[in-house]
């Protein structure tokens, strides 16, 4: 606001500060990566880990990181991915999308991942993938269960490994109406996942012969639910289904617990989040669907299980979840597909994950998966649980009450919403 | 068609209790010293996790202990929790009020940024130590469960809660009305000058005050954990009722808080039993249209906070 | 902050031009330094948001803890007029910072007349309320899913044509409409108009005795505000590709206040650009070490407001004010000590 006294001084102050601004971001030591390497070697795999690891869910990013890095450590350990060893960053994403842009272009601008992986809020998630699609960067939308994720806001180079809401709708529901009760009250929380979640519930409701009695909306945020409590008492439904998750599911499930609501009517809850639920097993309600369960009786899990504690035992959470367990198969399916395609090239390695199918035994769930070329998601076994009345340790919460068949459970609205650009249209790289 | 509303107005109203006792510390600082505490959602937080650690919750430090600490039954547990974690925070909170200290005199906007970057320290703070995830804080058999009225299963919790928050504001009320250390706080607020030629030491007045408000929310904290959950941004729960609340009964004047948090969860519940959707944005609404009529809320008096 | 009476600003000081010019070469070293063009980006729009939220925080006194909700209206409105109006740069641009002053210019009605803590308690509340509409009609904005594919609409200037796609050639037209809003800016706060905002933070009753009507200027300088931060959100609709409705969260809006006050906005023209500029590279090269930063930066902001709010401008004004003491300018008999930056 005041004039310069002199323009020399100006200058010389100009220079003084540029010297400082680059000395200090010198101090910092963030320098371009330059790694010479000795004859014979070859150039890293770099996978970028855009996990949460503060705001609403950054317990889940990082269980979600814990199960990404298994998969690379297995990896490593034969070797790498094309004889090329894995080597992966992560910053936090903080549960907000714009902090997620910026991680996404960090990751790719300066750290040259080739890869980015990890996601729960489908904002972020979203987020990410308007920069990944920029660049032609891969990115493996890990845990968002968001029915959009495979819907309109699908790309073609995202890959979304989690069931989404819709998917679990349709693993309970008919099944729920033929043995439960016709009369249904919904409890939706009132935003998109919400409203996608109950009306596909709605839908299949009704296709079955069931009525929906009331809708209740739940604004985000809401920590209080002795009104809907009250009102479900009032209305004496049959069925209770809710589409509600993040922090408010994690209130309801506490004041539905005290008040030992859970009998009657039945619950059913869309997908519960193990690290949502590790060290609260008793505030868990209903009947609630998971991708996977650490004490299911397949080969593989116990040894799934040993490698985890191996690394993880004194963790935050010593058990593998669905998280996790997402996290870990994204990733390993990755390093395969790299394999298999023989090269980084993005298209090549995208082709590949397309037709991905992978046995029972490899997915250590009942049924054999595959990825949908149309939506680019991963259809899998569909497991639905309740709290065990009988655990077996103090980590058997799950009671599992069926499983099923990934063709089954499939969201049929979800191919005619994505449109996937064309592969011409895609920037292609190689690591 | 009445008996269907009852047990809403009943839920409203004992959500209102349980607002105002969230918003019982940060109107009491607000009041009487005319600071604005925007550390008050951290602090909070911080009442809840160390009754947590003291209660003996897994993974919560509560090891710390010992295990003779964690024969003793939960009820004295939780009791001593009770006790121990606010006074506990109320230090916390005498921390931040030397702090503050720096900013009397100046703008009262350094007061509330120095307050909203304690709030932001803290919370980081709690998330550093106890981690991302969700904690449950148990509470004894006795005020747990639920019990049968009018046909309908409700909280036991729940009215000991809004017990609590009754007996809070009564027992506040009454050391700020009627006893000498209330008259002298009043006073502290009103003349601080004549406080001070009266010889009696402003600073260490405005110490107590400033702990007692933390105090208070560090028992809000606690009361309201087995409801709302432990998680590290949960202060947010706490902050934004808590200065709704003040504005819309008026900084200054105490039964108009309480009574604007009774109008509060009134508005919640019945919003949330016939109008969900709007259940949370009715107090904003409420709160601009209020305002927008009686520039001070609805009992407000004029106060330095205006200048 | 107010300059001496016998001062006549330059249109374009020593200073923005330095700065500018430093600006632009930018891209050819920013890589050499550890970083990506990116973070210029976003430094940039934040700054354009930082120096219009200043306007109101730092020139005239109003603690606005809601700010978030005009940078967000801009997103959104410069990506529903891409879909819905026409993919035109301009015309985008234009609904953008349309969109926000609208919406600043209503909120301004119900706070004009306050200050101090009720204005900010009523800013709060009216941030809370535009995010719960932007969640709310989630058929119109995506919700929490957020609006995407907004594109990076090129520059047509009728004989060139300029893609915006690629984040350097976005640089220099972010850094353009950062150069356009600094120096409007600069002008603004050294007019009446501006010196009026700042006696009005001063003492507000003061400029009513002296006949001004208090309640038209704030109102005026809050539409302004929320019309610049509109302008901002807009870029960065441009910059991420998409709207979210977390940027009008109270967090968010807690950021900018925080960002102004450290850099120095309430003694300093440029205390905002220093604050953005300071939080977001610390945010950037911390945040690669740590997820603690945040705990880092916290402390700092409440050393800073505890020593010296007048941030980090006041810490170089001191600076300079000690070299001058030290070294007087050639020609002066006694070091003036300046009024201020």
């Amino acid at each position: 606001m005041s004039k310069f006294k002199t323009s020399r001084r100006g200058l010389l102050k100009g220079s003084a500060s540029i010297a400082a601004l680059a000395g200090t971001a010198a101090f910092f030591g963030p320098w371009r990566h330059t790694h010479v390497y000795a004859q014979g070697q070859k150039k890293p795999v770099k996978i970028g880990f855009t996990c949460d690891a503060s705001g609403q869910y950054g317990n889940s990013g990082q269980d979600d990181l814990r199960g990404a890095r298994l998969a690379i450590d297995e990896f490593n350990a034969k070797g790498g991915v094309l004889g090329r060893k894995i080597e992966w960053i992560t910053a936090d994403t903080e549960t907000t999308p714009a902090t997620g842009s910026r991680v996404a272009e960090r990751f790719i601008t300066r750290e040259d991942c080739g890869f980015l992986i990890g996601a729960v809020h489908s904002g972020v998630a979203n987020a990410i993938t308007q920069v990944a699609a920029k660049y032609g960067t891969i990115y493996l939308n890990t845990n968002s269960s968001a029915p959009s994720e495979a819907g309109e806001n699908c790309s073609r180079v995202k890959f979304v490994w989690d069931g989404n809401g819709t998917n679990f709708a349709k693993a309970t529901v008919k099944n729920a109406v033929q043995s439960v009760g016709k009369n249904w009250l919904l409890l939706t929380n009132d935003y998109v996942w919400g409203h996608t979640t109950s009306n596909a519930t709605k839908a299949l409701v009704e296709s079955n012969g069931g009525k929906v009695v009331d809708n209740l909306l739940v604004p985000q945020n809401t920590r209080d639910f002795t009104a809907y409590l009250l009102k479900v008492q009032q209305s004496k439904p049959d069925v209770v289904a809710t589409a509600i998750g993040g922090d408010d599911i994690k209130a309801l499930r506490t004041q539905v617990a005290q008040l030992k609501l859970e009998g009657k009517p039945a619950w059913i809850n869309n997908q519960q989040d193990w690290p949502d639920i590790w060290g609260a097993p008793e505030s868990l309600f209903g009947v609630f669907g998971t991708t996977w369960y650490h004490k299911l009786q397949l080969p593989g899990v116990e040894q799934f299980l040993k490698r985890w504690q191996a690394s993880y035992k004194d963790g935050p959470i010593p058990v593998p979840g669905n998280v996790s367990y997402n996290g870990y198969m994204a990733t390993k399916e990755l390093l395969r597909a790299i394999e298999r395609a023989g090269s980084t090239n993005n298209i090549a390695v995208i082709k590949q994950l397309e037709g991905l199918k992978v046995s029972a035994t490899d997915r250590m769930q009942h049924y054999d998966a595959f990825m949908d070329p149309v939506t680019h998601q991963m259809q899998q076994t569909i497991y639905l649980a309740r709290r065990n009345p009988k655990p077996a340790d103090n980590s058997d919460y799950y009671e599992i009450v069926s499983w099923s068949e990934p063709k089954s459970v499939i969201d049929d609205a979800a191919a005619a919403k994505c449109k996937l650009v064309a592969y011409d249209q895609v920037p292609t790289f190689e690591l | 068609m009445f008996f269907d509303l009852l047990p809403h107005l009943l839920n409203g109203l004992t959500l209102g209790l349980l607002f105002a006792l969230v918003a019982l510390g940060f109107m009491l600082i607000v009041g009487l010293m005319e600071q604005i505490n925007l550390a008050h959602g951290s602090l909070f937080a911080l009442g809840a996790y160390f009754a947590l650690v003291i209660v003996g919750g897994e993974n919560s430090f509560g090891h710390l202990l010992g295990p003779a600490w964690h024969s003793i039954p939960l009820g004295l547990r939780y009791t001593t929790a009770l006790v121990v974690a606010p006074i506990a925070v109320a230090v916390v909170g005498m921390g931040v009020e030397l702090l503050m200290r720096r900013t009397y005199g100046k703008d009262p906007l350094f007061g509330l940024l120095l307050t909203f970057g304690a709030a932001m320290v803290l919370e980081e703070a709690i998330r550093g130590l106890w981690g991302t995830r969700d904690y449950v804080l148990q509470t004894p058999s006795a005020v747990s469960g639920g019990f049968i009225f009018q046909d309908l299963i409700w909280s036991t919790y729940r009215f000991y809660a809004a017990g609590i928050a009754a007996a809070a504001i009564g027992l506040v009320w009454l050391l700020i009305e009627k006893t000498p250390y209330g008259a002298v706080i009043k006073a502290g607020a009103h003349d601080n000058e004549m406080v001070r030629a009266l010889g009696i030491n402003l600073s260490r007045l405005r110490l107590f005050v400033f702990a007692f408000g933390t105090l208070l929310a560090a028992i809000a904290g606690i009361i309201l954990a087995p409801i709302w959950g432990i998680r590290p941004h949960m202060g947010v729960d706490a902050v934004v009722p808590a200065f709704l609340v003040i504005v819309l009964g008026g900084i200054g004047s105490f039964w108009g808080a309480v009574i604007a948090a009774l109008l509060c969860g009134m508005l919640v519940g019945l919003a949330g039993a016939y109008a969900s959707e709007w259940s949370l944005l009715s107090i904003y609404i409420l709160l601009i249209l209020v305002t927008t009529v009686r520039a001070r809320g609805l009992f407000g008096k004029k106060s330095l906070l205006e200048a | 902050m107010l300059p001496s009476p016998h001062a006549s600003p330059r249109l374009v000081t020593p200073t923005i031009a330095i700065v500018l010019m430093l600006l632009v070469t930018v891209p050819f070293w920013i890589e050499r330094i550890g970083l990506y063009p990116y973070i210029g980006v976003e430094i940039l729009i934040w700054s354009i948001y930082a120096l219009g939220f200043n306007l109101v925080l730092g020139y005239t006194g109003l603690p606005s803890f809601g700010h978030g909700a005009y940078f967000g209206v801009g997103a959104y409105a410069f990506g529903l007029a891409q879909f819905n109006l026409a993919p035109n740069l301009w015309l985008c641009l234009l609904a953008a910072v349309v969109a926000a002053a609208l919406a600043g210019a209503f909120v301004s009605l119900f706070v004009s007349h306050r200050r101090g803590i009720y204005f900010a308690l009523m800013t709060i509340a009216f941030g809370q309320v535009f995010w719960f509409i932007s969640i709310k009609t989630h058929s119109v904005t995506g919700g929490e899913d957020g609006l995407l594919k907004i594109a990076r609409l090129p520059v047509e200037l009728g004989v060139a044509k300029f893609d915006l796609v690629s984040n350097l050639t976005f640089y220099y037209f972010v850094l353009a409409s950062f150069a356009l809003v600094l120096i409007g800016l600069w002008r603004l706060v050294n007019s009446p108009y501006g010196r009026v905002l700042q006696a009005i933070r001063q003492n507000e009753t003061r400029v009513t005795f002296l006949g001004y009507s208090v309640w038209w200027l704030k109102a005026s300088v809050f539409t302004l505000s929320a019309a610049i931060s509109g302008f901002a959100g807009a870029l960065f609709a441009m910059a991420q590709g998409s709207a979210f409705p977390d940027v009008m969260s109270l967090h968010h809006s807690g950021y900018i206040v925080m960002m102004t006050l450290v850099g120095g906005g309430l003694v300093s023209f440029w205390g905002p650009v220093l604050g953005v500029f300071a939080f977001l590279l610390t945010r950037d090269i911390i945040g690669a070490f740590t997820t603690a930063w945040m705990f880092w930066f916290g402390l700092f902001f409440v050393t800073m407001v505890l020593f010296k709010p007048e941030g980090l401008a006041g810490l170089i004004q001191d600076a300079r004010a000690a070299i001058s003491r030290r070294w007087p300018p050639a020609g002066a008999a006694v070091p003036v000590r300046e009024p201020g930056e």
